[in-house]
């Protein structure tokens, strides 16, 4: 810890100000001790993060029970036979390929036109004046405040008029234009200064050019944030998909796994190697994801 | 000249007009006509009595009246407020310790921050049996940790109508922290290391950057973290479905269950729009009290 | 990746379609290329319960004019999304009635067709579950399944000598599941293990005491509950705290052999029958009649029948009703009997081949068991079913776990009953 006292003027803002050089904190003994609270936050982290870990872990071993061992008192960790097959039956017990593949078409198209129509229209409402604006943006706002289960029957009603129930296409129209990416990018757009867009428009940019060449770039993170919430979201939906697609052939892994569960019992063993296959993918996202969070690399730009 | 200034501005006012509304034409058509029309359909519906296959016949007041006399209605809506007080400010500050604590250079620290946003992405009928099973009152390592503490009489969690909610809440910031904190670690990329710079040059601790510069750096973040938080809260459904089922009893019953309940599986669509709406216009007044104190905030 | 841009482009293209006003198209056609006509059926779980393919084989082999569809939906919300459909003026052909409240409900909506006069056609007497399905007068649906429920006990544990289970009262049954009991910790044995469902104590009381669980008038569930809430404290059965939470499955528990009898509906025999098969269980296990409240002799129980209806908005409605009545008729009951489960129709060839099938406990128990004198529907039809339903769950669970005592709880149905339901 830094003992050494602020200016009792600085405690009022944080806004750069011309820099008064200060004697920084002495070496020395310091750095011991920051070595040593670099360890114990690695030491606590570790620990969180097993303890948060346990459902994922007993996800896993109960993969691989069989499906009359997985709800046991007291609760049993270590399968009793390993049944390494569920592994390797699930593909052929239902057509898990394709609900794979489906799936991943629906995730990846949702989430690129999430992000980019959601970035485009945040511009419009972070970084441009105009008539209309507010309450378009209080109307996106609005929604969000309704929950599905009211709304999925008359909503349903317009899609079978539409004559586009049991399509892909009826969710990709559903999940690709929510508030949810709006106005988190416009959130993240009003953290860039305004200077940067009033620059790029004295030089003769449009406001397409101010948007594609100088914002996008610098909200990298955000779009990396949004992009894997909604990749997530949109491979664990289960209720759109359940509700709009009736043929076999177009179900995704979250129906496909559902299948499981019986009008009278269920078979668990398989349930949780559904479950530890279908994180997978968003395992690999998640991972390459979030190397946007690396700081500095929003502000690159702004220097 | 006054007379061509005016033209001009009110030329470039226009074209400004179009710039906006084409940048937010492509995403707005999709959601105007899949979503907006659809939710105020539905908000209409409140004053109807459908049965989703009759033609609505108006009623005017006539689903608040019943509202008022439900005592489903009044308990979901005593519990799904508990639940917010509970879930909002704890979800938040978990978030954003997280994300403070994993936005450094640190080893394998992808590999901490997928850990953390793991609870998110488990199969919930496995989060919920395992919680169970931590909070299982007899047997559980949490109430053993509590008798050997010197607490005699440890709460029984899920089987109790009184510690279900408080269960369900705790469960729930540990689902959800992960989630939060990948929109935090975004919205932490956007302050400028030179605050940082400024504030140490300063003489300013860890505990005083935080303050005076991560905080007020966050702010459209944290907007919209509180926004997500308060809606999602008080549209908790998929977990208490799950964990508890309402119960025991009606201890946890929470108002989208209850829409569901009389709309989906009863039939009663007129009376499940009117709980939305009411459900709608609690959410809406407290992400405006929000949304005033953010902007007085950043005046 | 390019595949996927170019799927991303023609989604755009056809967004600015559907604001253009675009639409069209419907679920396909009424006829097959070679000429069959298409009768499309809502069902569940279709590769997993072979009742359904049973019956549909059966039918197209001998109308080979037909072609039935499964419209394979999933068992655990397949009433939320019937309703879903029929309200945006779906035309499947037939649809599953999975429960009598989920029929009455579709049925005084007006979405289903009557089926009077091929019920009128029908020998009523060999039919089990056929009553509940009539609306002051009128049919619009016709069972082909009808499970109830008896007891399903575990041989190893359970000895002829111990009791008599062909005539088992509850008291019996308490005092069998006590001795039953040993061990503790992780080798412990329940003498019984009693579902969460609220069933267990109530639709038991109402089918033998005469009881109405519609009536807002609970008393005679008192004798139930004391005896359940008995088991549960001396250890004979499982707590029901730790079952519900810990989402006990009455398999696992039964086909590990840690319990000795299990009161359950007819369709867990199908279930042992095929895990037996597969060898995840070498359980032996047999069936008796349901033990019984009243010591008079005869046998009452109760059941849940399962049906087909034909949609108001059928493409095919003659073909439909044609599949309909095959199925609930004596050759559907023959089909699914040989699969292992219960049909509604109850003729002695029938029967025959139900027991005939490979692993079926086919002793003079399990023949009296499959043969109750009387099975009482588990909860009857109104309008105010579902209210009710709702009213008894939550408070079955704050009596069965302890929250509140018996005499409580039922205070609070009466009372919620008749202030909430209207």
């Amino acid at each position: 810890m830094n003992t050494t006292t602020l200016r009792k003027d600085s405690t009022g803002t944080a806004a750069p100000r011309p820099a008064t050089p200060r004697p920084g904190p002495p070496g020395g003994a310091g750095g011991v001790r920051a070595a040593a609270g670099h360890v114990l936050l690695y030491a606590g982290l570790l620990v969180l993060a097993a303890a948060i870990l346990l459902p994922f872990a007993w996800m896993l071993t109960s993969s691989l029970k069989r499906d009359n061992e997985v709800f046991t008192v007291p609760i049993q960790w270590i399968p009793q036979e390993f049944q390494w097959e569920n592994f390797t039956e699930i593909w052929t017990t239902i057509p898990l390929l394709t609900y794979l593949s489906n799936s991943l078409f629906l995730s990846v198209t949702i989430t690129a036109l999430q992000v980019l129509t959601g970035s485009f229209a945040a511009y419009g409402f972070a970084k441009m004046r105009f008539p209309g604006r507010d309450v378009l943006f209080f109307g996106y706002i609005a929604t969000i405040a309704v929950p599905w289960q009211a709304y999925m029957v008359p909503q349903y009603i317009m899609m079978e008029k539409l004559g586009l129930v049991n399509t892909h296409l009826s969710l990709i129209l559903l999940q690709a234009f929510g508030a949810f990416g709006v106005f988190l990018m416009r959130q993240f757009y009003l953290t860039i200064p305004d200077e940067i867009s009033e620059a790029a428009r004295l030089d003769g940019l449009s406001e397409y050019g101010i948007w594609a060449r100088i914002v996008l770039p610098l909200s990298k993170p955000a779009l990396a944030s949004l992009a894997l919430l909604t990749f997530v979201n949109t491979w664990n939906d289960y209720m759109g998909p359940f509700i709009y697609l009736t043929d076999n052939r177009l179900w995704t892994v979250q129906i496909g796994l559902r299948q499981f569960v019986g009008m009278y019992d269920a078979r668990y063993a398989m349930i949780m190697t559904g479950s530890v296959l279908s994180v997978l993918p968003i395992l690999v996202v998640f991972l390459l994801g979030q190397r946007y969070f690396v700081q500095g690399i929003a502000t690159s730009g702004i220097k | 000249m006054t007379l061509s200034d005016s033209t001009t501005g009110k030329r470039r006012r226009r074209h400004n007009t179009l710039v906006g509304w084409s940048f937010i034409l492509p995403n707005f058509l999709g959601f105007a006509a899949l979503t907006l029309l659809p939710v105020f359909g539905t908000l209409l519906l409140a004053f109807t009595d459908w049965n989703s296959y009759s033609t609505p016949e108006w009623i005017g007041f006539d689903n608040f009246r019943r509202m008022l006399d439900d005592g489903n209605f009044w308990t979901a809506l005593k519990n799904t407020s508990w639940y917010a007080i509970g879930h909002i400010p704890l979800t938040l500050a978990a978030a954003l310790g997280l994300a403070v604590l994993l936005n450094r250079k640190l080893r394998a620290v992808g590999v901490l921050r997928t850990a953390f946003f793991f609870p998110y992405i488990t199969s919930l009928v496995a989060v919920a049996v395992v919680w169970n099973m931590l909070l299982s009152p007899e047997l559980g390592p949490v109430n053993q940790f509590l008798k050997f503490v010197g607490i005699a009489h440890p709460p029984g969690w899920t089987t109790s109508t009184d510690w279900a909610m408080p269960a369900l809440v705790i469960t729930s910031v540990w689902r959800d922290m992960g989630y939060y904190m990948v929109l935090y670690l975004a919205g932490l990329q956007a302050i400028p290391g030179e605050l940082y710079e400024a504030a140490r040059v300063d003489g300013a601790g860890a505990w005083k950057r935080f303050w005076h510069v991560t905080l007020p750096g966050l702010r459209p973040t944290t907007f919209f973290v509180l926004v997500m938080l308060t809606v999602s809260s008080f549209k908790i459904f998929d977990l208490v479905q799950v964990m508890t089922e309402g119960g025991p009893g009606r201890s946890t019953l929470v108002l989208s269950q209850l829409i569901y309940r009389q709309g989906i599986a009863q039939g009663r669509f007129g009376y499940a729009s009117a709980i939305s709406l009411v459900l709608f216009l609690i959410v809406l007044a407290i992400t405006l009290v929000q949304f005033q104190l953010q902007r007085r905030s950043e005046r | 990746m390019r595949k996927t841009s170019a799927r991303a482009l023609t989604a755009a293209v056809a967004v600015t379609l559907l604001a253009a006003g675009c639409g069209g198209g419907d679920g396909g056609s009424a006829t097959t290329a070679d000429g069959r006509k298409v009768v499309k059926v809502a069902l569940w779980n279709y590769d997993t319960t072979p009742e359904f393919k049973a019956l549909i084989e059966g039918f197209e082999a001998e109308n080979p004019k037909i072609d039935i569809q499964p419209v394979d939906i999933l068992a655990d919300d397949y009433a939320d999304k019937v309703t879903t459909m029929l309200a945006g003026g779906d035309s499947t052909d037939v649809l599953t009635m999975k429960n009598v409240t989920d029929y009455a409900r579709f049925a005084t909506r007006g979405q289903l067709k009557s089926l009077d006069s091929e019920v009128e056609a029908l020998d009523k007497a060999s039919y089990s579950g056929l009553d509940p399905f009539e609306l002051d007068g009128h049919y619009y649906a016709m069972p082909y399944r009808h499970d109830f429920w008896v007891l399903f006990y575990n041989k190893a544990l359970i000895k002829p000598a111990d009791a008599d289970l062909a005539k088992l009262s509850w008291a019996d049954y308490a005092s069998l599941a006590k001795q039953t009991s040993t061990g503790g910790g992780t080798s412990k044995v329940y003498g019984t293990y009693l579902q969460t469902w609220r069933s267990v104590a109530q639709a038991i009381a109402a089918a033998q005491t005469g009881g109405d669980l519609l009536s807002g008038d609970y008393g005679f569930f008192k004798d139930q509950y004391e005896l359940a809430l008995d088991l549960q404290k001396s250890g004979a059965a499982m707590p029901f705290g730790t079952a519900k939470s810990q989402k006990v499955q009455y398999k696992t528990i039964f086909e590990s052999g840690k319990v000795g009898m299990v009161p359950m509906g007819s369709w867990f025999a199908s279930a042992l029958l095929e895990d037996r098969a597969k060898g995840t269980t070498d359980i032996d296990w047999g069936v008796a009649p349901l033990p019984q409240i009243k010591g008079d002799g005869t046998k009452t129980t109760f059941g849940s029948p399962t049906a087909f209806a034909v949609n108001k908005k059928a493409r095919n409605s003659p073909e439909a009703e044609q599949f309909v009545k095959w199925a609930s008729g004596p050759k559907g009951a023959a089909a699914i009997a040989k699969v292992g489960v219960v049909p509604s129709y109850t003729g002695e060839e029938v029967m025959k081949a139900y027991f005939a099938v490979k692993g079926m406990p086919s002793d003079a128990l399990a023949a009296q068991a499959m043969k109750p004198d009387s099975v009482k529907l588990e909860m009857p039809v109104s309008d105010k079913t579902s209210d009710i339903n709702q009213i008894l769950d939550e408070e079955h669970e704050l009596v069965m776990s302890g929250e509140k005592s018996v005499e409580q709880g039922i205070e609070e149905m009466n009372k919620r009953v008749k202030s909430e339901v209207r």
